[in-house]
């Protein structure tokens, strides 16, 4: 299954055709009473990529991953599981995925392992003789073991996300949805979790974590979707997105008062860096810009594209998001309290 | 496009329903409410007991009529806990069942195993119903037992004044038991109905009581009597002629016709509520 899985991965990928998809939303919109939770949500989930979906507190991260499983029906727009259309396929799709959706659920008199008999009974791709076995690995996987006898009550936050993790983990998925998944995990806990989410790619699933935390999807993803005022307003591999989204150009120059001056002549936006100038490409570009420097007798030692990391697109496109929609974030924010 | 994967598969029911009972009878509270259960027809029978042996007004009549007829007990018992008892511990198992596993974030999990909404009430349905059966059943045991070793056990005096051998006696308990748990059901229905809609067990068991209060209360304005037949509480009282010989089955097949009409009320409103709540 794995195999056949990663062969046609790749396959398309050498095809250079859209890739095979895990899960796909088109056109989500899920509005509650008078706000708007979700909107215009086209979400695409590569199979056997680690897709990061990042975004602000009550950006809809999580009303989409609800939508993408089934436990809430869109207002508008479609679903696609596995292949299979939401709700009427659920029953196909949902047994090959895993998933730990608004933090941990289980009954706190039942202990750790109870909890989780409890959930693989439920389980449709474990035979009955196969639940204990299943239920110890698991438990084995997240560190918890030791603790599988003691009552859920008594867990401390960081084993209740460990005990989730461990229903998510059950039976082998083709798909692993993670809900914020380092939510209360100490730093020791957060790289368990790296190494879980790991595995699980070493192993061809596909896996999608949410969370608001940039440096926990720039260590963890091969893809990356950016969530805003409940829309994606980017998304695709994660190296792409950062490359794409360089818009300055460094140069490197002993002359930094010369060469400000001539792009400042030149309209071109520039300030002084480490060791040189940084210049944003905004109505310009770089070829432009050395041009202006070259004749105007700067010496350029070296110019190279400005890498910039997650955060700081994440914080670009958020930031540029509320500044547009400043007036409609009032009225949301009305509608949402009113 | 996205893969395709393979057919639909799903958990087999009967480990399903042997979870869930499992995971009801675990829990404290039923403990406790099965045990308080048993405590009543103790508490009845002794306390029935003592005021036999005193001078007081219930004394020499009361001897009368219980002395050898311990199996009355049971029935007498079961009659008691029908207006508030039973259908709070049916109302708690309905609460916990959908609202309560929504509360503790436990009822995704179970819809993303998956089980099928319908099928996931279905099985809470079915052990709402076994618990109510159980419980019942333990009760008329513990009445039966306690009624046997306080005044003998030999037969049943019956309201028409004809005493029942023992087997009839013990037939018309299982009856009793059978009858009140039909209409329990018809409370807990509901109780699962209302379930689906809140994530707080304690409003179900609030709403459900007070609606049991409620109907109680409208059975008293005769001005209201043409609602009367469609108040389930109102043929409670008609259940006691399980004690007449011969046994009359008017009023009990039409009582037990309302409660099933509430079984299947309730149940319907509750399959249409989780067949498209949000989760």
């Amino acid at each position: 299954m794995t195999a056949s899985t990663s062969a046609r991965e790749s396959a398309a990928t050498a095809a250079g055709s859209t890739p095979v998809l895990a899960a796909r939303t088109r056109g989500l919109r899920k509005v509650y009473g008078r706000t708007v939770a979700v909107d215009r949500v086209d979400l695409d989930v590569p199979e056997g990529a680690v897709l990061g979906m990042l975004g602000p507190n009550g950006s809809g991260k999580t009303t989409t991953i609800r939508m993408l499983l089934g436990l809430v029906r869109p207002t508008e727009g479609e679903v696609e599981l596995l292949g299979e259309a939401l709700p009427d396929g659920a029953a196909t799709a949902l047994p090959h995925v895993g998933a730990l959706v608004e933090g941990p659920g289980f009954h706190p008199f039942l202990s750790g392992r109870e909890n989780l008999l409890r959930a693989a009974a439920f389980e449709p791709l474990l035979a009955g003789g196969a639940i204990k076995r299943a239920v110890e690995d698991a438990l084995e996987r997240v560190g918890l073991a030791g603790a599988a006898h003691r009552r859920y009550r008594g867990y401390s936050l960081g084993m209740k996300q460990r005990l989730g993790l461990a229903a998510a983990l059950l039976v082998p998925r083709k798909l692993i949805v993670l809900d914020e998944p380092t939510n209360g995990l100490d730093p020791a806990g957060t790289r368990e979790v790296r190494k879980v989410i790991a595995d699980l790619h070493g192993a061809g699933s596909t896996v999608l974590v949410s969370s608001h935390l940039l440096s926990e999807i720039e260590a963890t993803c091969t893809h990356v979707a950016v969530l805003h005022r409940g829309t994606v307003v980017a998304q695709g591999e994660l190296a792409e997105l950062l490359r794409a989204d360089n818009s300055a150009l460094l140069v490197s120059t002993p002359q930094v008062d010369e060469a400000l001056n001539a792009l400042r002549a030149g309209r071109i936006s520039a300030r002084p860096n480490d060791d040189g100038v940084r210049v944003e490409l905004i109505g310009t570009d770089a070829p432009e810009v050395l041009r202006t420097l070259v004749e105007a007798g700067v010496p350029v030692h070296e110019a190279r594209r400005a890498r910039t990391g997650l955060e700081e697109l994440f914080a670009r496109l958020t930031e540029a998001e509320d500044a547009d929609h400043h007036l409609s974030a009032v009225d949301t924010i009305e509608e949402g309290t009113r | 496009m996205t893969t395709a994967t393979t057919t639909a598969v799903r958990a087999p029911l009967g480990r399903q329903l042997r979870s869930e009972l499992r995971w009801i009878i675990r829990r404290p509270r039923t403990f406790f409410g099965l045990l308080s259960l048993c405590l009543v027809p103790i508490v009845a029978g002794v306390g029935m007991w003592v005021a036999m042996d005193g001078d007081g007004p219930l004394g020499p009549g009361l001897a009368a009529i219980i002395a050898g007829n311990g199996l009355v007990l049971p029935v007498f018992t079961l009659f008691l806990s029908l207006p508030l008892l039973l259908p709070l511990i049916g109302a708690i198992w309905a609460a916990d069942g959908i609202a309560g596993e929504a509360q503790h974030g436990t009822l995704r999990g179970l819809l993303l195993a998956p089980v099928g909404r319908v099928r996931l009430l279905a099985i809470k349905a079915f052990g709402v119903a076994a618990m109510t059966l159980i419980a019942t059943a333990l009760m008329a045991l513990v009445g039966a037992v306690t009624g046997a070793i306080l005044f003998g056990g030999q037969g049943m005096l019956t309201l028409s004044g004809t005493t029942l051998p023992f087997v009839e006696a013990v037939g018309r308990i299982a009856l009793t038991v059978l009858l009140v748990t039909v209409q329990v059901w018809g409370v807990a229905a509901v109780a699962l109905a209302i379930s689906t809609t809140t994530e707080h067990p304690l409003v179900v068991m609030a709403t459900t009581l007070g609606g049991v209060i409620l109907f109680n209360v409208l059975g008293v304005f005769e001005a209201l009597d043409w609602l009367h037949p469609y108040l389930i509480t109102s043929s409670w009282n008609s259940l006691a002629d399980v004690m007449r010989d011969p046994l009359p089955t008017d009023q009990l097949w039409r009582s037990t016709a309302l409660a099933g009409c509430y079984v299947l009320i309730g149940l319907s409103l509750a399959a249409m509520r989780m067949a498209t709540k949000d989760n």
